[in-house]
């Protein structure tokens, strides 16, 4: 079986359509947007980065975001991984997922060691970081593929 | 005087980045995937903290800049200029003014974007590809095909539109990431 494509799938673009045909001629973006989310969100070995915490991260990105599609599915993805443990880890990983969403340019050096005092190596605060920096990406692409589809319907 | 400029900006990590002689045998195979001229970047050498993630996402990036035909390698350059100054990220304003202004030796137009903001005039093309990055970025939700329109009148073809679409997209992300994993440097 083909590997799910969530942009295809959220925005209910269907396998032969203009626009899929559209997004084959850029085979290696789509592979790799998928490749993106799997390696951030539902990676097979999630290290320092519990699956709980990335489904909970990119849920709260997505909510910032707006797009309803988007927030179910990450709203599935968490209830199928559970809550994080509730306490000062979460809350801190969550306040970092909003600044980095919405106003990275106040992120400081103290934001970044208030994750290393919270046990967080170097590779945790990479790929944390990866996946709240990913969810805007996705928010715009499926906008702009939103916008195409309309143009084509009309 | 606009913060934004095209000449060199430093960027510091604030973490530390993974060194040669101390990478694991992941880290050095995700930086072997990337284009060389990256590999001694301070910034790919930071990402590659995590590989896993430099790979899909370094791998996604170099496809939505670099994939050939479709939108000219120059208006991918000016509209991640533009989303970067909208994102207020100064390295990436810099970076990539600085290949806009190279690919196509109009360093007084970019610098008149820079120094006077998106609104400056521009030719039609231009103009309709910096009000679509702008608003795609801003205000994602608000897009409509009436946004596509005046990318229709300038004469942007489907793919040239994905190829738009996409490196609007990248910037959302690249910019949030460099601004926070590091801090720009003024030259």
């Amino acid at each position: 079986m083909a590997e799910d494509d969530l942009v295809e799938r959220l925005l209910g673009i269907a396998p032969g359509s203009p626009l899929a045909a559209l997004r084959l001629q850029r085979e290696a973006i789509r592979r790799h947007t998928q490749g993106a989310w799997r390696e951030l969100v539902l990676p097979e070995h999630p290290g320092g980065v519990s699956h709980a915490e990335r489904a909970a991260l990119a849920l709260r990105v997505a909510r910032l975001g707006g797009h309803p599609a988007l927030i179910a599915e990450c709203e599935a993805v968490l209830a199928r991984t559970g809550e994080p443990a509730a306490g000062p880890r979460t809350e801190l990983l969550l306040r970092y997922a909003d600044l980095v969403a919405e106003t990275p340019e106040r992120c400081g050096q103290a934001e970044i060691d208030a994750l290393s005092a919270q046990g967080m190596s170097p590779q945790d605060i990479v790929a944390v970081t990866q996946l709240i920096a990913f969810i805007p990406f996705q928010v715009r692409l499926l906008a702009g593929l939103r916008a195409m589809q309309e143009e084509a319907s009309a | 005087m606009s913060r934004f400029t095209m000449q060199e900006v430093g960027w510091e990590p604030r973490i530390p980045p993974v060194e040669a002689e101390s990478a694991t045998p992941a880290q050095l195979a995700a930086l072997e995937a990337c284009p060389p001229a990256q590999r001694r970047s301070t910034y790919f050498l930071t990402l590659a903290q995590d590989p896993a993630s430099l790979g899909e996402r370094g791998a996604l990036f170099n496809s939505v800049m670099y994939a050939p035909r479709g939108l000219p390698r120059a208006e991918r350059e000016l509209a991640t200029a533009v989303v970067s100054i909208v994102n207020g990220c100064i390295y990436c304003t810099s970076v990539h003014a600085r290949r806009f202004a190279e690919l196509t030796r109009d360093t007084a137009e970019m610098q008149r974007l820079l120094d006077d903001g998106i609104g400056t005039g521009l030719p039609p093309r231009r103009r309709a590809i910096v009000d679509f990055s702008a608003k795609l970025t801003a205000e994602p939700n608000a897009v409509t095909a009436a946004d596509l329109k005046p990318l229709r009148a300038a004469g942007l073809d489907d793919l040239e539109i994905l190829d738009l679409i996409h490196s609007i997209a990248m910037f959302a992300n690249a910019n949030r990431l460099m601004q926070s994993l590091g801090r720009s440097v003024a030259p």
